[in-house]
């Protein structure tokens, strides 16, 4: 039987229907009245302030906070609040150390109530191997001078749906900044969880934070601090490593997640502590890695590849530059050193900021610092803070700009 | 200054098929991009040892290898896109309650024409006959559209009423009017209005046409994802773009569109610099376009008048959770679950204005399709819901965090109420994105993905049939979910496919 479908009683009407469709729609926006076109959405806005591309900030002040750290904090030019943050999130900020320009991480570690009076905290810890970009900061940053900044990001913030209510925080020396951010977000009301942090330090004075994080235990007892030392044996400190029987004694039987924030040699010993536990990896989460800085000792690094020299042709638009780069450091270290003011934020392989194509050349990417996309993998795509050259090699990356 | 025959402001689905149909034509096509990947809300993202899906990333109109359908025919076939493909082997599951608010619906359909029928024969017992019709005027209304976009906006009116006759007379209608005239039963009406959510206006004003497009699209054909999330559909076309000859700036920013004397498009402002073009086709909202990019005194009044009064389509708000479990140990067996509160449709739409009466959610399981979507032992689900208002505007920022978590919370609780699988103790991974999150990324205003509602007098077919007058200024066009055919993988990447050959018509005539 033939299809006869007619919506009204005589189908001719509705054929004509069909025929008018495009006059009906012409007539019904003739007969609209004509408005303003907004130029933005409220929705938009709070999108924006939540997630800016950049922040304009000036250094408001910066103290001595123990052996060789200096917090810093930083305040919006306009008064106005800062975009809010997760406690236990980071920001990326832009140094412009000499010749290049260059970024480096750091906790965000006041409490979350700061932002919106427009204000942050970093710690910033002189240390030997980051180029000596702590070292710059410490010795050339003024208050009074503005710098920029990133939006808060990363993923080390306790969250509820995910996380067992009691939270065990290791700690080794500057690492304690993302956790002294979530013990005042617990006393300040901006998180509901139980905190231990276990806290690795050489010795007594190597500690930092040591007086707030014992004024916030104090006022508030979700929060609890145990100070663990290396070198040292003393009474009212745990002596030693952040070992199992540690973690399993301030456990205490009950159900945990383990955040862990510290260098690279802590972590790799950590490796093998969570294993003993047998922790699933749901219940351990970790901050950035940070950047390979012995790619020869990483799994898969080519024998003798170390030291070599090559040259990459970078294109960026319409711009192409030639630099020389070495197989011992990763990309983005020549890129600024050669001054190319490329994308970077995490430089630990993690958040895709640097996302960038590799055209031609061999390269080494160490699995610990892998955050590519499967499909970026497939189609030659590399974050160049964790890419290794071993050959000459032409890249494409993308530009940068200043949002508004 | 850089010069090209052509600029693509925005490389989401739209923006990506019209550049690659430009240069697959030879010209000489410049796509810009603000953020530093492609894909718009295509894309994936990160988070510990899982890859998420950022979309509901079916595309209809696909078809295997052996029987391709026009999606596959473009982007495989024509551009040259080469990656793995899975078929999701069933349409949908429903679970839901009837019109009738009382009678209980859980309803999974199969893909394919005979199965999907003798199914809903199971379901509700006498419907057979209405929903062959359905499917019947389906397949009219599918060759009827190839032949209109065949005939390019100029069909034969004799053609159409020899050939197409059913397809006139209920071309005009939205769907409720004509599962009536088809006497479809109540019951088989809730169940065949399931992927309303998918189009965001409800039955009584979503255009019939669109509707049974698609549903004859995905059961026909079957619905398709990418293996490797929509990034590689995205960056996998971004990379056939460069290979035809396109250049792809990523990061960077279009902000200004430069006319000349004669009041037509002569170049573009960007953050990288001045581009010479005459052609601009952008994969953005022209309501913002209009607004921010155009000089006040050429935006037609027509558009004055048009898009401030045009409704956003769905805001989206999505919970990805990577889980440590497999589908299979947590009972899981479909792909997709849709949960509306009800099968009232039109009283859904409206529950779907505020976050606290919103309960929609409509839940994937990628790894029942695709067993790669994440490392052994674990499984990916995400559920999502769309607002049909602006709530989230009133959000205080201060609120956000408590208002997500709260929100995701309760969508978990739905899903595991309504489906009696549990999920909550083995999260090992969560993200929530809200429409700011939308906006953040996709840039799209209020943080609706989908454009303006295909409502009415605003549906696919007038805006397809006024293609050549949608936009009058010279040298500016619109391409993606704003675009002619709405929201939808599909659609964004034909809006783009068939706004380049236009562009590429008039291109030929003005000797280009």
């Amino acid at each position: 039987m033939a299809l006869k479908v007619k919506v009204s009683l005589i189908g001719a009407l509705d054929m004509l229907k069909f025929k008018n469709l495009a006059k009906t729609r012409r007539e019904a926006i003739e007969k609209l009245q004509p408005k303003e076109l907004p130029k933005s959405y409220v929705t938009n806005e709070k999108a924006e302030f939540m997630h800016p591309r950049r922040q304009d900030v000036r250094i408001k002040a910066m103290r001595s906070n123990g052996p060789d750290a200096v917090t810093v904090t930083l305040e919006s030019l306009d008064g106005k609040a800062l975009a809010p943050f997760r406690a236990g999130q980071y920001i990326s900020i832009s140094v412009d150390a000499d010749a290049s320009t260059t970024t480096r991480s750091y906790s965000l570690c006041g409490s979350p109530a700061r932002s919106w009076k427009g204000e942050y905290d970093i710690t910033v810890k002189r240390v030997e191997d980051d180029g000596f970009i702590s070292k710059f900061i410490q010795d050339k940053w003024k208050p009074g001078m503005e710098i920029s900044i990133s939006a808060p990001q990363g993923h080390l913030y306790y969250e509820p749906l995910r996380d067992e209510k009691k939270v065990l925080a290791l700690a080794g020396g500057s690492g304690i900044t993302p956790f002294v951010g979530m013990a005042y977000a617990i006393r300040d009301g901006y998180e509901d969880f139980d905190l231990t942090i276990l806290y690795g330090s050489r010795t007594e004075k190597d500690i930092l934070y040591r007086a707030e994080l014992d004024e916030i235990s104090a006022a508030c007892d979700k929060v609890h601090v145990v100070h663990v030392l290396s070198d040292e044996e003393k009474e009212g400190f745990e002596h030693g490593f952040l070992s199992a029987e540690l973690i399993k004694k301030y456990a205490a039987g009950a159900p945990y997640t383990v955040f862990m924030c510290g260098p690279q040699a802590m972590y790799n010993f950590l490796d093998g502590v969570v294993e003993q536990l047998g922790l699933d990896r749901k219940h351990v989460r970790r901050e950035l890695f940070g950047m390979i800085k012995d790619p020869w000792n990483q799994p898969g690094y080519p024998e003798g590849a170390h030291a070599k020299t090559y040259l990459a042709r970078v294109t960026i638009h319409d711009k192409e530059y030639t630099i020389p780069v070495s197989s011992s450091e990763p990309l983005l270290t020549a890129f600024d050193r050669a001054g190319l003011c490329t994308p970077s934020r995490c430089r630990s392989g993690e958040c895709g900021w640097c996302r960038s194509r590799l055209i031609s050349g061999e390269v080494f990417i160490p699995e610990k610092t892998d955050g590519r996309r499967e499909a970026d993998k497939e189609f030659g795509y590399i974050h160049p803070c964790s890419t290794f050259p071993l050959s000459d090699v032409v890249v494409e990356v993308p530009g940068q700009y200043q949002h508004k | 200054m850089p010069k090209f025959d052509a600029v693509v402001i925005g490389a989401g689905n739209g923006g990506l098929a019209a550049a690659c149909r430009l240069a697959k034509a030879g010209k000489k096509t410049l796509l810009v991009e603000q953020h530093n990947l492609p894909g718009g809300v295509a894309s994936s993202f990160r988070r510990g040892r899982f890859e998420f899906e950022t979309a509901l990333h079916e595309l209809c109109e696909f078809g295997s290898a052996e029987n391709p359908g026009n999606c596959r025919k473009t982007i495989v076939d024509e551009y040259g896109l080469d990656i793995n493909w899975y078929q999701v082997p069933d349409n949908f599951r429903v679970i839901t309650t009837a019109s009738d608010g009382k009678t209980p619906i859980d309803a999974t359909l199969p893909s394919g024409r005979e199965n999907f029928i003798n199914k809903m024969e199971e379901y509700v017992p006498g419907c057979r006959e209405s929903v062959t019709k359905f499917f019947d005027l389906g397949a009219e209304t599918l060759e009827a559209g190839n032949y209109l976009t065949a005939s390019g906006g100029k069909p034969d009116s004799k053609v159409l009423q020899e050939k197409y006759p059913n397809y006139l007379r209920t071309a005009a209608y939205p769907v409720n009017k004509v599962f009536m005239a088809l006497k479809m039963p109540p019951l088989a009406q809730d169940i065949m209005n399931t992927y309303w959510g998918y189009l965001g206006v409800d039955a009584d004003h979503l255009s019939f046409v669109q509707y049974v497009n698609m549903v004859c699209l995905y059961v026909n054909h079957g619905a398709w994802i990418p293996e490797k999330t929509s990034n590689e559909l995205t960056t996998g076309l971004a990379e056939r773009f460069r290979a035809m000859g396109g250049t792809l700036w990523l990061n960077c920013r279009a902000e200004e569109i430069l006319f000349d004397d004669d009041d037509r498009v002569c170049g573009v402002r960007t953050t990288s610099g001045v581009i010479d073009t005459r052609y601009v086709l952008c994969n953005a909202s022209p309501t913002t376009v209009y607004a921010n990019m155009v000089p006040d005194r050429l935006v037609p009044l027509r558009d004055k008048k048009l898009l401030p009064n045009r409704p956003f389509s769905a805001r989206m708000f999505v919970v990805y959770m990577g889980l440590n479990k497999t589908a299979e140990e947590l009972g899981m067996h479909d792909y997709s679950y849709f949960l509306p509160s009800s099968a009232d449709s039109a009283k859904e739409y409206n529950n779907l204005k505020n976050i606290d009466t919103n309960h929609f959610n409509i839940a994937l399981c990628y790894n029942v399709v695709n067993p790669k979507a994440s490392p052994e032992g674990t499984c990916i689900v995400s559920l999502t819901t769309t607002y049909t208002g602006d709530c989230w505007r009133k959000i205080d920022p201060k609120d956000s965090v408590r208002t997500k978590e709260k929100v995701a919370s309760e969508m978990i609780d739905w899903f595991e109420e309504k489906t009696g699988i549990v999920i909550r103790p083995y999260i090992e991974e969560i993200e929530i994105a809200t429409p700011w999150t939308f906006c953040h990324y996709a840039s799209v205003p209020e943080g609706a993905a989908y454009g303006y509602e295909l409502r009415d007098w605003d549906s696919m077919m007038p805006r397809m049939m006024m293609m050549r007058e949608e936009y009058p200024l010279k040298g500016l066009k619109f391409v993606g979910a704003s675009s002619i055919r709405g929201d939808g993988f599909n659609s964004a990447i034909f809006s783009g496919d068939t706004i380049a050959k236009l562009t590429i018509g008039e291109m030929r005539e003005e000797g280009i």
